[in-house]
């Protein structure tokens, strides 16, 4: 099994309140925590140079899509997977497919996820 | 037309050259050219006639010319009220009031034969006819009755032996009407029954006409009033025929040409196979054509239409001959089911971040909790807290609050509430996700205060002064006359939630003091993080 030991993870969470709890399960999987940020241009200053492994990422920011996100991840190779209280059907087409969690999830559902994206990465 | 009173010398004899003098049988001639003249006249007249009135005046006025009778008349094959008289329809060579005073025509032995259509009555003196006087009260022709003794009817039928009424004819002296008198009426008196019967047809036709023209309108009406379109489509040459109003639901203008082609093209290419499997489904099996679609207007507008309709005429291999429905232009409907559908979504997304806003509360109460007492405690107050700022929301549709609201919901009811005083210009809009985060930390900073800090006390109290500066909020929460204040050895939920998370969602700084005077606590957030 993967360890998610000292796994650099950005988190992107404009809700102070589900942002903390997901730093708290990230603490207690062992993962460093890069950001939060919860507004769409520090998400995407720290995924386009941010020192990350792997990016947990809100899909609504404030009312504005976390897509351009995921895009620079994409093309910087960085796995991610998308929070949401939509679910699946809250994806953008071209991310249909990717990684969700469905909000609320617990952390063995974070922990799954993140092994899933680190093993790609492997 | 007066009445005229033919000149009786013709009349003598039915064959004019029977051993007359010349100049008899010149006048016998021109009698004869006369009549014929007349009979022409007549029945170009009759077969002109567009109503029954003008027919049946035409004739019997004409056949009094050719007849010399004194009066005719015409009376109708439909029995009165009273079950046994004629009505009279038409007189000529009298006025109407003659018979205005006097019984109508019955089927008495002398009349049968022209309604029962048995033959035509010709007699020199009807008042001997054995026929005449047969009928009781009146045993021959009332008191007052026009002078009749030459007497000629027959009967109009038509070839399907339908009586339509009776010819009558009288002249008060005898002997006036001849075989050739005969004859030459009861040629009229078919034609007569023909241009009734055709008169008849055509009003028939007329009245089928006029009530298709009706139902037409009302289908019309109801198509217009309802918004709908109708279409047929000719399955073989694919000619297609649109209403105005569906012509209109494909953006076309009802001068405009509107082909089969031109449908299919104006179909949204996503739809388009959909629309057609539907159509050819309809042809092929005879299944209901209901199908909705969208359709890009040559404007390029996007709408969306429902069309019903249905297989009409089978041909002979079992298919469809025609196709022909209603079209209706549902775009509102459409747009208020996405609506619908969105605002659905984006309950089920809220409720979902409320959940893990509550789990969040959840598991960090439970971290900072010595005790499940405590924890219950401060868990419950936590939930109603943030409960009171969706309570407050939902008074305002989700649109928004204002800062000073948040800080009301939030102290009410709490001990020392009137002890926080507030100083500030203006009030301060927040969007619903600030007002929640702003809620939550003022909970916990009044919940702090009064376990605590200066609401633990009597005599101590809170000031809040906020300012608005460069696009920049600048609140203070100044607490004293509390105890003495000590920093906490490790920061509890309160102290994270408004320091981090605050600071994050909002994009700003907050920053505690703990002076040895009171908490203070200071926070400079955006407007843009904070604002509808």
């Amino acid at each position: 099994m993967k360890t998610l030991s000292s796994l650099k993870v950005l988190v992107v969470e404009d809700e102070a309140l589900v942002s903390m709890l997901v730093e708290d399960m990230l603490t207690d999987l062992g993962c460093a925590i890069v950001g939060p940020a919860a507004e769409i241009e520090e998400a995407l200053r720290l995924a386009g140079s941010a020192d990350i492994d792997a990016a947990l990422l809100d899909v609504n920011l404030g009312g504005r899509p976390i897509f351009p996100v995921a895009d620079a991840l994409k093309a910087r190779g960085v796995p991610f997977a998308f929070a949401s209280g939509y679910g699946e059907a809250g994806l953008s087409d071209e991310h249909r497919g990717a990684a969700v969690l469905q909000k609320p999830f617990r952390e063995a559902d974070l922990r799954r996820v993140l092994e899933g994206l680190v093993g790609e990465t492997a | 037309m007066a009445g005229v009173l033919a000149d009786s010398e013709a009349r003598d004899s039915d064959a004019p050259d029977a051993g007359l003098s010349p100049a008899a049988l010149e006048r016998a001639l021109a009698e004869e050219i006369r009549r014929s003249d007349t009979l022409a006249r007549v029945t170009e007249a009759v077969a002109s006639s567009t109503d029954i009135d003008t027919c049946v005046q035409v004739v019997i006025d004409g056949a009094r010319e050719i007849s010399g009778a004194a009066f005719g008349a015409f009376f109708y094959n439909q029995l009165e009220p009273d079950g046994e008289s004629y009505a009279l329809y038409r007189l000529s060579g009298a006025a109407p009031e003659a018979f205005a005073d006097f019984p109508r025509v019955r089927k008495t032995a002398l009349f049968a034969p022209t309604f029962e259509n048995t033959g035509v009555v010709r007699s020199d003196d009807i008042t001997q006819d054995p026929r005449y006087g047969l009928n009781a009260p009146r045993e021959g022709m009332p008191e007052g009755h026009l002078p009749v003794r030459s007497y000629l009817a027959l009967p109009v039928a038509t070839r399907r032996g339908e009586v339509l009424g009776g010819l009558f004819f009288g002249h008060p002296l005898p002997g006036r009407f001849t075989a050739r008198d005969e004859t030459l009426l009861v040629g009229l008196g078919g034609q007569v029954a023909a241009t009734i019967e055709s008169i008849r047809l055509t009003a028939g036709a007329m009245a089928e006409l006029t009530e298709r023209r009706r139902a037409e309108e009302r289908l019309k009406f109801a198509l217009d009033a309802g918004g709908m379109g109708s279409w047929d489509l000719d399955v073989a040459t694919h000619a297609y025929e649109a209403s105005d109003l569906c012509k209109r639901n494909y953006g076309r203008a009802p001068e405009e040409p509107f082909t089969f082609a031109d449908l299919i093209a104006t179909l949204h290419p996503d739809d388009r196979p959909r629309v057609l499997a539907a159509i050819d489904s309809a042809i092929r099996d005879g299944a209901d054509y209901d199908v909705e679609y969208r359709v890009v207007l040559p404007s390029g507008e996007l709408r969306w239409l429902h069309a019903r309709g249905r297989a009409a005429q089978t041909a002979d291999d079992g298919g469809a001959r025609r196709l022909a429905g209603v079209s209706l232009d549902i775009t509102d409907r459409k747009r208020a089911d996405e609506r619908q559908k969105l605002l659905v979504n984006e309950l089920n997304h809220r409720v979902k971040n409320s959940l893990a806003t509550v789990q969040s509360i959840a598991a960090q109460t439970l971290r900072s909790s010595a005790s499940p007492e405590f924890f219950r405690e401060a868990f419950e107050t936590r939930l109603i807290a943030l409960s009171q700022t969706h309570d407050l929301l939902t008074r305002e549709s989700w649109a928004g609050a204002s800062l000073r609201e948040v800080f009301d919901v939030e102290l009410r009811a709490m001990a020392g509430e009137d002890r926080v005083t507030f100083a500030y210009e203006a009030d301060v809009r927040l969007n619903p996700k600030a007002a929640v985060a702003l809620g939550m930390g003022i909970h916990e900073l009044a919940t702090n205060a009064v376990k605590y800090g200066a609401l633990s006390v009597p005599g101590g109290g809170v000031d809040v002064t906020w300012t608005v500066e460069e696009d920049i909020l600048r609140m203070v929460w100044a607490e004293r006359g509390g105890p003495p204040v000590t920093p906490p050895a490790r920061r509890g939920f309160g102290a994270r939630l408004l320091e981090r998370g605050l600071a994050a969602e909002l994009s700003g700084g907050v920053e505690l003091n703990y002076d040895a005077e009171g908490l203070v606590c200071q926070m400079a957030l955006p407007l843009r993080a904070l604002e509808p």
